[in-house]
């Protein structure tokens, strides 16, 4: 279950990781994702390997499908990730879009 | 020495008109009947299944299976995502091993139909981290990680991913127990849609409800009554990171290969000796990791040796794979999987596979992965 504090908490760690450039190292794009991701599909999500070396997983946006491969560059954004919870507090987390 | 002495499975497939413990109670009598056990004569229990507390709000379960069972011995619940069963399996040797004239009753189960598939699917991302949650990843979405990072490694392409489907779909033809009983071809795979790409519906695993159960026992007296028996001669458990991106190697499940090479050596006999698996095909990529995984195939190799068809039924291979129908034919009710792969083995070394025996089957593997890696455990029986 989501709960506001756990959104609260999870955005300190959020803020370390923005405006960090990567490569994509694992993708994938979810046609049949679950619950709280279905009005999103079908969105692809990346596992990204930062410049210094630690890898973030998030959804790739703004994005076409030659983007859509191992060693793409991004840069890591913030976005809402998912559908508002019960409590009506919007989720943010780190996205990422190609670097053109 | 611990000893297999009966197996009973439900159907597996949408089973609307039963609930979890309509199954567990099926799958109780069954294997007692098979086994002519007494429900008094069991010292303990072990339940594998994942989901009863999430999806059901159904937990403690082990009470409940004492008021079915109406006994008041120790009953356990183990929880590995997918790897519950076995796990619960690995657990009751555990037991056998520390008690001596004991019989135990190992069963998984699980119920899952009675949801949309949304909220199956989100209650099965429980087992993923909470960073692949957070980005809307799934199981069939994690693999497809694994499967577009092995294609591009060892440059294959989905259609050597179908073989894995054709053949265990084939398999399930076999099985009256199968969830899906029909032949699909490769174009069938190909051209069904995506669940994650490169992942199409026709390589994953369905949601599937069921229960599976076993006696297992190293009570001489009782063994020496039996029809039918077969030697446990390893079971190991493995464990690696929650989360795929913590891993070294993405070609390769390490939980897989730790588990394996110590029943190996455990049970003391070589990966050739092997005649029937069942291994975990949550989805089509994850068969062909394990066959390397387990040493059976060279890494890399996986891909190219699926197209041989060496371990199709009929085909005079060595060693014969999902001959149940895997996860991808024979359903995963998640729970019930690790179990009902024991239990095939277990038929096929008593000659009880009826039209999918394998002939002189003599040494089997049982392979269950929780999670995408994160859980293994690798079983090893003899007739």
């Amino acid at each position: 279950m989501i709960s506001p504090v756990k959104i609260w908490r999870r955005q300190k760690d959020i803020r370390k990781i923005l405006g960090k450039k990567g490569k994509i190292f694992l993708w994938t794009k979810i046609f049949t994702p679950g619950t709280s991701f279905k009005k999103y599909a079908p969105y692809p999500v990346v596992l990204v390997e930062l410049e210094n070396n630690e890898k973030v997983y998030g959804q790739l946006v703004d994005q076409e499908q030659k983007d859509l491969k191992i060693g793409t560059k991004v840069i890591s954004v913030l976005r809402k990730v998912r559908t508002a919870s019960v409590d009506g507090v919007i989720a943010y987390g780190i996205k990422f879009k190609p670097l053109k | 020495m611990n000893y297999i002495t009966g197996y009973y499975t439900t159907k597996f497939g949408e089973l609307w008109d039963k609930s979890l413990f309509d199954l567990v109670e099926e799958a109780i009598i069954g294997v007692l009947k098979s086994t002519n056990l007494e429900r008094k004569k069991i010292d303990a229990v072990f339940f594998g299944n994942m989901l009863a507390g999430v999806l059901g709000n159904n937990l403690h379960t082990t009470s409940k299976l004492s008021e079915i069972l109406d006994v008041n011995i120790p009953v356990f619940r183990t929880e590995a995502a997918c790897a519950s069963g076995g796990t619960a399996f690995n657990l009751a040797k555990t037991y056998l091993d520390a008690n001596s004239n004991k019989n135990v009753l190992v069963i998984g189960a699980e119920k899952m139909t009675d949801y949309s598939p949304e909220e199956v699917i989100t209650a099965l991302s429980a087992a993923a981290s909470g960073e692949e949650q957070e980005a809307g990843l799934t199981f069939s979405g994690l693999y497809a990680m694994m499967a577009n990072f092995y294609l591009e490694k060892y440059h294959y392409t989905e259609k050597n991913l179908a073989y894995v489907s054709v053949k265990n779909h084939y398999h399930g033809t076999l099985n009256d127990k199968a969830h899906f009983r029909r032949k699909i071809s490769i174009d069938d795979v190909l051209e069904s849609a995506y669940v994650s790409y490169p992942l199409k519906v026709l390589d994953s695993s369905p949601i599937s409800d069921g229960a599976s159960a076993i006696i297992m026992s190293n009570n001489l007296n009782f063994i020496k009554k039996q029809d039918y028996s077969v030697s446990v001669l390893a079971s190991e458990i493995a464990t690696d990171t929650i989360s795929l991106k913590s891993r070294k190697n993405i070609d390769e499940i390490l939980a897989t290969k730790i588990a394996s090479d110590k029943a190996f050596k455990m049970a003391r006999i070589k990966r050739s000796d092997i005649n029937v698996a069942e291994l975990h095909d949550c989805f089509s990529i994850a068969e062909i990791l394990a066959m390397e995984d387990l040493g059976f195939w060279k890494k890399g190799e996986g891909g190219q040796k699926i197209k041989e068809e060496s371990t199709k039924y009929g085909n005079g291979g060595n060693l014969i794979v999902n001959t149940s129908g895997g996860l991808k034919a024979s359903g995963h009710p998640v729970g019930a999987t690790g179990i009902k792969q024991i239990g095939e083995i277990f038929l096929q070394l008593t000659g009880q596979a009826n039209n999918r025996q394998v002939k002189n089957a003599k040494y089997g593997l049982a392979h269950n992965v929780g999670g995408s890696g994160g859980t293994a455990v690798v079983t090893i029986l003899s007739s």
